[in-house]
């Protein structure tokens, strides 16, 4: 059995959607009572390959709310993730990815220094960041969704921001190797990581934002913060295709121009249905087959039987695991989000 | 992404913490002589269970002695009067629930509810007690889990017959321990345990037991917050 453990997008969100299952409880609470509610499993899957193969899975609320970032609530927050891990553990999950902000939390938290939850010791190698995957599928957006618009990737500047990260990272190393990318534009701000990153590729530009931007005909947006940055689409290269792989997804609904293209970075479409709800919750276009890549990535683990960590730790994801994850993605059905046609 | 702040030391000598301690130690070695007397009194309710309730209650009876033991090391001296004020309104629950030989309703509050909350408290304790009493909180933390296990298989094996009188009990006693709960939390603070810490530990563990019982996922989200808001 898999698992996802998944967070609301905002309070607002949470309220609305615990009114529409039917939670009036947990309905007309504020941020208070979120910090004090625990994990629940509200979601059962079924999950079809196109080789035939079921498999089944649980979606695992972890009761975290961005706001709780934003006001400081720190201890709560990765009290959630903590209980929302040994939550899935003792429902005899094999295999957790850790969705939206849940990994960003328990990396930069240290989380991993804490393994013990009540009576409960923490099996780390039953979760997965499900980052492989999400780089993966991000670096095959950039790939197809160029091609849709006519974009050269030996004639082009992709800047990556965020590229520091644990995806942006693997992202330079799969355009580095497995691409023809004219030039890559590294953007982050820790600088001494930037010079780390440049030299582990023996190349890219070390840019500002302000700089990259209008110099890049594919913008990869891997940052992830609580708030999203202003963005002029005047200032950007026509057309310009921007991936937006961050958490939480914000730019579509701030840069609206003809020629700057948006695509959901880190999504993947599945061939067949799939049998939940809970993609309903968080507004995909198709609920029944999209869905994020990371939370993709423990159902091919699943499918796979490879009950491991997978993706872990920092800026450790390699282009041979890349390849390997990618491979089963594709025998199992799952597809790049893409540009919509015409 | 903000920072997490450290957490300031704690002076478990200061005036402030041994002020705060002597409630919450009182709080406690009464819990656990009340769950002592619960277990002593359930055996005229359940005779065929007597042996294993006698076990229990000597293992309350035991962290008793263990919490006194903690109050003494910190020269603090529990205060017993407020403790029992503390614990009245459960006890009276308990008394009027066992004089009308209602099991479920007394298994409620003793092996769930006030186990549940000895546990959630007790775990979010450790972190933050002297090393003294970590070690004695962990091996009593230990034993708690089997108290609560005795009333889950008890509730279990009687769902249907019990599972209103299950949801009337937790109606009638949850809000008490909410209620309880407020008064002790500026206490609770000055020994490093938050309130959404500790409600958020009791509901995982109150929550399972339930599940263990066999109520449903939406069952347990409706009972384990009941008379949440407005405590």
């Amino acid at each position: 059995m898999f698992g996802l453990i998944g967070h609301l997008t905002s309070l607002e969100h949470a309220q609305s959607v615990a009114k529409e299952l039917g939670y009036p409880e947990y309905a007309d609470q504020g941020l208070e009572f979120w910090c004090m509610a625990p994990p629940q499993i509200v979601d059962s899957i079924t999950v079809t390959s196109i080789t035939g193969q079921t498999i089944y899975g649980k979606y695992v609320e972890s009761c975290f709310l961005p706001e709780m970032l934003a006001s400081q609530r720190i201890k709560a927050a990765t009290r959630k993730i903590l209980n929302a891990m040994a939550h899935a553990q003792k429902n005899g999950i094999n295999i957790t990815a850790l969705g939206g902000f849940s990994s960003i939390i328990f990396e930069n938290f240290n989380l991993q220094k804490i393994t013990q939850i009540r009576n409960l010791t923490l099996d780390l190698q039953r979760f997965t960041t499900g980052n492989t995957h999400t780089a993966y599928i991000i670096c095959r957006q950039v790939e197809q969704a160029a091609a849709q618009l006519g974009i050269e990737l030996s004639k082009a500047t992709v800047a990556i921001c965020g590229a520091t990260g644990d995806i942006g990272s693997a992202v330079c190393r799969w355009l580095d190797v497995h691409t023809e990318v004219a030039e890559l534009l590294l953007v982050a701000r820790n600088q001494e990581r930037l010079g780390e990153l440049q030299a582990e590729l023996g190349r890219g530009k070390i840019l500002g934002l302000e700089t990259a931007l209008p110099m890049a005909d594919i913008v990869v947006w891997v940052a992830s913060m609580p708030k999203g940055v202003e963005i002029d689409p005047d200032a950007l290269k026509h057309p310009c295709l921007m991936i937006d792989g961050g958490y939480p997804k914000n730019l579509a609904t701030q840069i609206q121009h003809p020629e700057v293209h948006i695509l959901n970075g880190g999504i993947v479409e599945h061939c067949l249905d799939i049998d939940w709800r809970i993609m309903q919750i968080v507004n995909m276009s198709i609920p029944s087959r999209q869905l994020f890549a990371c939370f993709a990535e423990s159902m091919l683990l699943e499918f796979e039987q490879w009950y491991t960590n997978f993706s872990w730790g920092r800026n450790q994801i390699t282009v041979e695991n890349m390849e390997k994850i990618g491979q089963v993605s594709v025998k199992h059905g799952f597809s790049p989000l893409l540009l919509p046609s015409g | 992404m903000p920072q997490l702040q450290a957490t300031p030391e704690i002076d478990f000598q200061s005036e402030t913490y041994q002020d705060a301690y002597s409630r919450i130690d009182g709080i406690v070695i009464e819990g656990e002589q009340e769950a002592h007397d619960n277990y002593i009194q359930l055996t005229a309710l359940l005779p065929d269970y007597k042996d294993e309730l006698v076990r229990l209650s000597k293992m309350e009876a035991r962290h008793k002695k263990g919490f006194e033991a903690c109050g003494r090391n910190l020269k603090v001296v529990p205060d017993m009067v407020f403790a029992n004020r503390f614990f009245a309104d459960l006890h009276g629950n308990f008394q009027k629930a066992a004089a009308e030989n209602k099991i479920a309703t007394c298994l409620v509050i003793q092996a769930l509810i006030i186990e549940c909350f000895a546990i959630a408290a007790y775990n979010i304790y450790i972190p933050v007690a002297d090393d003294f009493a970590r070690k004695i909180t962990e091996g009593v933390v230990k034993d708690e889990y089997s108290h609560l296990n005795f009333g889950e298989v008890w509730l279990q094996a009687h769902f249907e017959e019990v599972k209103a009188e299950v949801e009337a009990a937790n109606r009638e006693n949850l809000p008490i321990v909410w209620r309880m709960l407020n008064e002790v939390e500026t206490d609770a603070h000055v020994l490093g345990m938050d309130k959404d810490a500790l409600v958020e530990d009791f509901m995982i563990q109150y929550g399972e037991a339930l599940a263990n019982i066999g109520f449903s996922t939406r069952d347990i989200m409706r009972m384990s917050v009941y008379g949440l808001t407005g405590a």
